[in-house]
């Protein structure tokens, strides 16, 4: 458990500064990348901080559906 | 510390509780759905976007993802070591989670000054706008967990009635800091 959470917590360090040198490059994957990273974050958090990965599949999947849904809608707009 | 087994298994007791978890999901949206107006916004001026998203001190934005995600570890810390009946190491836990939120309000804090400084207000432009509603909106929920986490602090000794569920309810706040922290941080500081 305090591996797993340690683990995580390299990993969202790791994302956070890979997210940034990636902004710094103009290119239209690179917003493709940002996203797909902080989804990452996103979820390293929710599952395994929060420890949503201990609960019934319906929150797991509620999160995912969002996220999904909100990083689709922002990446078709931009 | 009354500690008791709860099969978070079962769908009305996600970790944290399921009024949280509502919370959670209502706070996520209502973020959600500002940020994706400000995307559509950023299609009528993309020019006005990227010129105001050059403004902003990226480095500042990474310091305090660090800030937060760190806070966020030492939390997840905490409630591992209460879970574990060692009052002591989860409360030293609790307080460096307090410490990380503090350092992440007086970096947003320099942050605010340098752009009022330079002129660059609620009312400079579309991109301001939702810069100064998002963030300020994200800084009181910071405010809020603080004052959730120092009474959590007070309540964490051996003859408290406070529950394991009120801390993992503390805790959850607290991370949803974090996740709504995930959400603006790329859309404002980075793409645009």
């Amino acid at each position: 458990m305090k591996h797993s959470i340690t683990v995580t917590w390299i990993a969202l360090l790791v994302l956070t500064i890979a997210v940034s040198i990636i902004s710094t490059i103009a290119n239209e994957w690179a917003i493709v990348l940002i996203l797909a990273f902080s989804f990452l974050k996103f979820t390293g958090i929710a599952f395994y901080f929060m420890e949503l990965k201990k609960a019934h599949i319906f929150w797991k999947l509620a999160l995912l559906l969002f996220l999904g849904f909100f990083y689709i809608l922002i990446w078709s707009t931009l | 510390m009354n500690t008791t087994n709860i099969n978070y298994k079962n769908l009305y007791y996600p970790p944290g509780g399921i009024l949280m978890w509502i919370i959670i999901f209502l706070e996520l949206i209502t973020f959600g759905i500002a940020l994706v107006a400000m995307a559509v916004y950023s299609k009528e001026s993309p020019d006005v976007f990227h010129n105001s998203r050059l403004l902003l001190n990226t480095t500042f934005g990474t310091i305090n993802t660090i800030f937060l995600i760190t806070s966020g570890f030492f939390m997840a810390l905490s409630v591992h070591f209460l879970k574990q009946n060692n009052l002591k190491k989860s409360s030293l836990y609790l307080k460096l989670t307090m410490l990380g939120g503090v350092l992440f309000l007086v970096l947003k804090s320099i942050e605010y000054s340098h752009k009022i400084d330079a002129g660059l207000t609620i009312g400079y432009n579309t991109f301001f706008t939702f810069y100064w509603m998002l963030t300020l909106f994200h800084v009181i929920h910071v405010i809020v967990g603080l004052v959730i986490l120092l009474v959590v602090q007070r309540g964490l000794n051996s003859n408290s009635t406070t529950k394991v569920e009120d801390i993992e309810a503390s805790a959850a706040f607290w991370h949803m800091c974090d996740l709504i922290w995930l959400l603006l941080f790329p859309i404002i500081y980075l793409i645009f």
